[in-house]
């Protein structure tokens, strides 16, 4: 265990430079100059031309990825061409916002998810387990971009129970993580019963029932114990997923987090700021599949012996 | 073989969706390029099934060409991306050593980017443009492909057929292609139909951010986008697309789930 | 015994105390105003900004030593009065008594600090380039500033509009913890990025106070929220903001005022003078004959706009209302390309004259248009290619001349020495902003003089002249000026909208049922 902890973060260094070195080189080819789009309209040459000295945009790609990489070292992330200040000031002004809509898109998955799951797996075949399938294709199916402005309109418009859009207290968060949670439940509830009704076929479980415990008991306990490990395997894959979907729906519900900051640097070619989002995603998304990795290996009884 | 009734509804409606998009030229009733502003924003109706856009233009014609966009964006994204990912994962699960470290770091290194964020940056970057949008697609799918050739053709590799095969003096691309690709194939399509419906997906989700299939043509994800400024007065331009989109991915779905239990029904065996 | 004798008379006293006060006005609780945005401003600092949501919430916040008024006039803000000491310098008197939001008193050194600071050669202040002309700026005492310019300049007022800061602010960017000071009637409270700006009314205003509280402006991007927002009440004002199919739609499920003023900015169809088609008067003349903005501005925009026949608008001062207009004409227009040496090579075959490209952003409403534009061309013979960008790369491409045609507008037109940062000779990119690179030598000595000349009547022949010559050659094709569409909240009082879309008014807004 201790040795395979040490690789996978051996290899997380090198995994994350390479993102990193990717996301530099590629948005430095790049046609439109950030300088034009800075400096507004009557700009002349000879401030722009400062500005470009200033921000070290006249130099050799080669000494910027340096300077670059220095800078990193000392976790300073650039300022944003755009003049808003430090990178990481804004990153960690607008972070906080996308973990919240993520966490809370997440928790309204797997609640979804486990109800149906398990009630699916339990059910078998009954119009239950038909149902929960239905939902989950259909979840699957629907692109969060149509179905965002239909809940607002079904929600906060004709029943007026919620507000539109903004952050603010819980009941601005139950639409967008909805919308964004729609279809990794859908992937979930799927997930559980499957997992499930392989657990139930287990040896152990048999063992369980010979000992005489109730049926639920058998499959709260030690069913679901094991798909737990496959759901949290899962979860680490798609939480990529997520933070691409939480693109659209910060811009849907005017969402102020990473997603919509990160289509705003695109959009202004602010390069600094795109790489600092780009390097805060890339890394919770790695960081959170490691962890998600050794959660497996180290939950996982049978792994763990073959280890 | 029996085919469960759900496949069955995958397949006659991917049928339907094909077969509209390679006949559109011959069933619709109007170009879809067609003009009439004073018509905009109608209701569906006799003349025009689907209602109209804001420019007047028949929705129903433009659902039909823009299923051409989606089956075509779907497939070829797929196709590339699966040929790419393929080749990588052979490689790196055939050989091993060294080179599967460097290709599959190589392929961590493009997992760190949740697919969509490479796909818009690329889409961005790159300037509208039906084949910008697949490249994006593509490159941000292959990764998927890689892993899964790559540990199907690991287990593969210590089975007696291939240990013959390499005994008997079979090369190392006869070996991959003739001895570990049939086996693999069917995991692919499975795959591959999913991927398809992401593929479609995420094509209307770049349109939407205004990144993805360049107008006039038409396609669900723009014309959802482009229908979503009228979802208060005009909700047919939005219903539709979106229908259409969750369909065809539907559909996808209930054959790639299809196969997959086929699948592993016929491996148990 | 004495002291509870003592307690119990003051706290009575204390109780009897609000009774004793007259209800007045001023106890009735004042009102938060909610205003609606598209997108966050970029930087409220005056010697940033540069987009109009900045310059229009800046104006809320800082003074200026002379504002612009619905005509384009300058008025006097900060200074009572001006006199010109010779051809390049203007002595302005400040008012007394003016003091910023922090207490200190503003004196003719803010003045003098806010301008040496924007020109100062290490700062990379965006609007450096429009105050190139100043030379120097003196405090002769406490209230009196001496602009000099570097040679003698007509438009020497539209200088005396930048926001005035406090001596010694720092250029700082707009953040989380920005403290921008200023004189105005708000004070900046709160910046989330991305979410909202707070404004606080200066109680101390030297103009007297605001009605309403504070100003609250919320960043929605997407049109329908922001629609929807204001049906809940949940915002009390949008500007222009908004769809222009939604507006009847407001109208029949809200409450909504809604207020149309005829407006300045200034929507066009820039065109590269230096391409082999574009370069013929006769082909710019065909495709201006061939748009049928009528028929868009019906449609697409519901009577939002109205036809422009050039930059300035009927309000200016400066404006030349009998110029050569081209109507909608498409038989005329495919003679004009036939007359041109543009053929069309199969009459009503499918293949073109030649083709184009046009390129636009990616907001919807202008790529529908763009969608038209391309159809009505078609019908003359020429193949559009249409290309919309995100506004960094079309925005880039522009600026370095990298087009055959696009569509953008000018906002906020003052002066009309504009006219020569866009078709003099010499404004060609990277110099100015004649990225038509429109070559014309009589234009060029009229602009040239039109900047040299003080005397306003004087100007306004030259730039009449200039109009009429523009409107002949066409280097723009004029599409149509923008009326300024606002959305109020019926209970609003006091709202003037600005054919610019200045939001000025606010410092005036107030709620009915709360005090005046």
């Amino acid at each position: 265990m201790k040795r395979y902890l040490f690789i996978r973060l051996l290899l997380f260094v090198p995994t994350l430079a390479g993102a990193l070195t990717l996301v530099f080189f590629l948005i430095h080819l790049v046609p439109g100059d950030p300088v034009e789009a800075m400096l507004g309209e009557t700009a002349s040459t000879v401030d722009k031309g400062a500005l470009r000295r200033q921000l070290g945009l006249d130099q050799p790609l080669g000494t910027q990825y340096l300077r670059f990489l220095s800078r990193l070292a000392k976790g300073d992330l650039g300022e944003s061409l755009y003049g808003q200040g430090p990178v990481m000031e804004l990153i960690s002004a607008r972070f906080p916002a996308t973990v919240e809509l993520t966490l809370a898109a997440m928790g309204i998955a797997m609640l979804l998810a486990f109800t149906l799951g398990t009630l699916a797996a339990v059910k078998k075949n009954s119009w239950v387990d038909q149902a929960s399938l239905l939902f989950s294709l259909f979840g699957l199916s629907t692109p969060n971009f149509w179905l965002g402005p239909l809940l607002i309109i079904f929600f906060a418009i004709d029943l007026g129970w919620l507000p539109v859009s903004g952050r603010g207290g819980w009941n601005h968060l139950i639409l967008p993580a909805l919308t964004l949670g729609t279809s990794m439940a859908a992937i979930l509830t799927r997930m559980v019963r499957s997992s499930l009704l392989e657990a139930i076929r287990q040896d152990y479980i048999q063992t369980a029932r010979a000992k005489g415990l109730s049926e639920w008991s058998v499959w709260l306990k030690h069913a679901a114990g094991n798909s737990l490990i496959s759901v949290t395997t899962i979860l680490g894959l798609q939480f990529g997923a997520l933070l691409a979907g939480s693109v659209i729906t910060e811009t849907i519900f005017a969402w102020p987090g990473i997603g919509r900051l990160t289509l705003e640097a695109i959009q202004t070619r602010d390069y600094p700021l795109l790489q600092g989002c780009i390097l805060i995603i890339a890394c919770s998304y790695l960081v959170i599949n490691l962890c998600t990795d050794i959660l497996y290996r180290a939950a996982d009884p049978r792994i763990r012996y073959e280890n | 073989m029996k085919i469960r009734p759900a496949v069955l509804i995958g397949l006659i409606l991917v049928s339907l969706i094909a077969g509209a998009a390679l006949l559109a030229s011959q069933i619709a009733p109007y170009s879809p390029f067609q003009q009439n502003l004073a018509n905009d924003l109608l209701a569906p109706s006799q003349e025009h099934l689907l209602g109209t856009d804001k420019l007047g233009r028949d929705v129903w014609t433009r659902a039909l060409y823009g299923a051409r966009i989606s089956l075509a964006v779907g497939i070829t994204a797929v196709t590339l991306s699966v040929l790419i990912g393929f080749s990588i994962g052979a490689l790196s699960g055939y050989f091993g050593g060294w080179v599967d470290g460097v290709l599959m770091r190589l392929t961590d290194v493009l997992m760190a980017f949740p697919g969509i964020l490479l796909a818009i940056s690329l889409a961005a970057f790159l300037g509208p443009g039906l084949q910008h949008v697949i490249l994006a697609l593509c490159l941000s799918g292959w990764t998927g492909y890689a892993r899964l050739v790559r540990g199907e053709i690991l287990t593969l590799r210590e089975r007696e057929f291939i240990h013959a095969a390499r005994s008997i003096g079979c090369g190392p691309a006869r070996i991959i292609f003739r001895h570990l690709l049939p086996n693999i194939l069917s995991p692919l399509i499975v795959q591959g139909t999913f991927g398809m419906a992401t593929a479609i997906m995420a094509e209307g989700g770049l349109s939407f951010l205004g990144i993805g299939t360049p107008p006039p043509m038409p396609s669900w994800g723009s014309m959802l986008s482009e229908g979503r400024q009228f979802i208060l007065i005009a909700p047919h331009l939005t219903t539709f697309p979106g229908l259409a989109i969750m369909v065809t991915v539907l559909a996808l779905n209930l054959i790639g789930d299809g196969l997959r239990d086929g699948l592993e029904k016929a491996e148990k065996r | 015994m004495r002291l509870r004798l003592f307690t119990f008379l003051a706290l009575s006293g204390w109780m009897l105390l609000p009774g004793c006060h007259p209800r007045n006005n001023t106890d009735l609780p004042r009102r938060r105003l909610v205003v609606g945005l598209e997108s966050s401003p970029t930087h409220l600092d005056p010697r940033f900004a540069t987009d109009a949501n900045s310059v229009r919430i800046g104006a809320l916040i800082f003074n200026s030593l002379v504002r612009a008024d619905q005509n384009a006039r300058f008025q006097p803000e900060l200074a009572e009065r001006w006199e010109a000491l010779d051809e390049r310098s203007y002595l302005f008197h400040l008012k007394r008594n003016i003091t910023f939001q922090n207490g200190k008193p503003l004196t003719a050194e803010d003045v003098k600090f806010t301008y040496e600071s924007l020109l100062a050669p290490q700062s990379q202040a965006p609007r450096k380039s429009a105050f190139r002309m100043i030379e120097a700026v003196e405090a002769h005492g406490p209230h009196q500033v001496l602009l000099k310019f570097t040679e003698p300049y007509g438009p020497f007022l539209e200088s005396a509009t930048l926001g005035i800061v406090p001596a010694g602010s720092p250029l700082a960017p707009l953040t989380r913890k920005a403290r921008l000071i200023g004189s105005g009637p708000f004070a900046l409270e709160e910046f989330v990025p991305g979410e909202r700006i707070v404004l606080k009314a200066n109680r101390s205003y030297w103009q007297g106070p605001a009605p309403v509280s504070d100003i609250v402006f919320k960043i929605l991007p997407d049109s329908i929220v922001r629609v929807l927002e204001f049906k809940k009440g949940s915002i009390d004002l949008l500007q222009n903001d908004i769809e222009p199919d939604m507006i009847p739609w407001l109208q029949r499920n809200s409450q909504a005022l809604i207020q149309t003023l005829q407006g300045t900015t200034f929507q066009y169809i820039g065109m590269n003078l230096d391409h082999p088609a574009l370069k013929n008067i006769k082909v710019r003349q065909a495709i201006a004959q061939a748009i049928d903005r009528e028929a868009i501005i019906r449609h697409l925009l519901k009577d939002t706009a109205i036809p422009a026949t050039g930059l300035l608008s009927p309000t200016h001062w400066a404006y030349e209302p009998s110029v050569r207009q081209f109507a909608y004409d498409p038989e005329k227009a495919k003679r004009l390309l036939d007359e041109a040496g543009f053929p069309d090579p199969d009459g009503a075959g499918p293949l073109p004259r030649f083709k184009l490209s046009y390129k636009t952003t990616t907001l919807e409403l202008r790529r529908r248009i763009a969608e038209v534009i391309r159809e009505q061309l078609n019908q003359i013979g020429i193949e559009l290619e249409v290309r919309a960008y995100e506004w960094g790369t079309f925005y880039g491409d522009i600026k370095k001349g990298n087009f055959h045609l696009y569509s953008l507008a000018w906002v906020g037109i003052m002066d009309p020495d504009i006219l020569y940062t866009l078709f003099h000779s010499g404004s060609i990119p990277p110099s100015g902003d004649n990225r038509g690179r429109y070559r014309n030598p009589q234009v060029d000595r009229l602009l040239e003089q039109g900047r040299r000349v003080a005397d306003a009547d004087h100007r306004m022949q030259i730039y009449r002249a200039v109009q009429k010559i523009l409107a002949e050659e066409l280097p723009y094709i004029p599409l149509w000026w923008v009326k300024n569409v606002v959305a109020l909240n019926p209970a609003i009082r006091g709202f003037t909208p600005y054919p610019d879309g200045d939001l000025i008014s606010l410092k005036n807004v107030s709620f009915h049922g709360s005090q005046p």
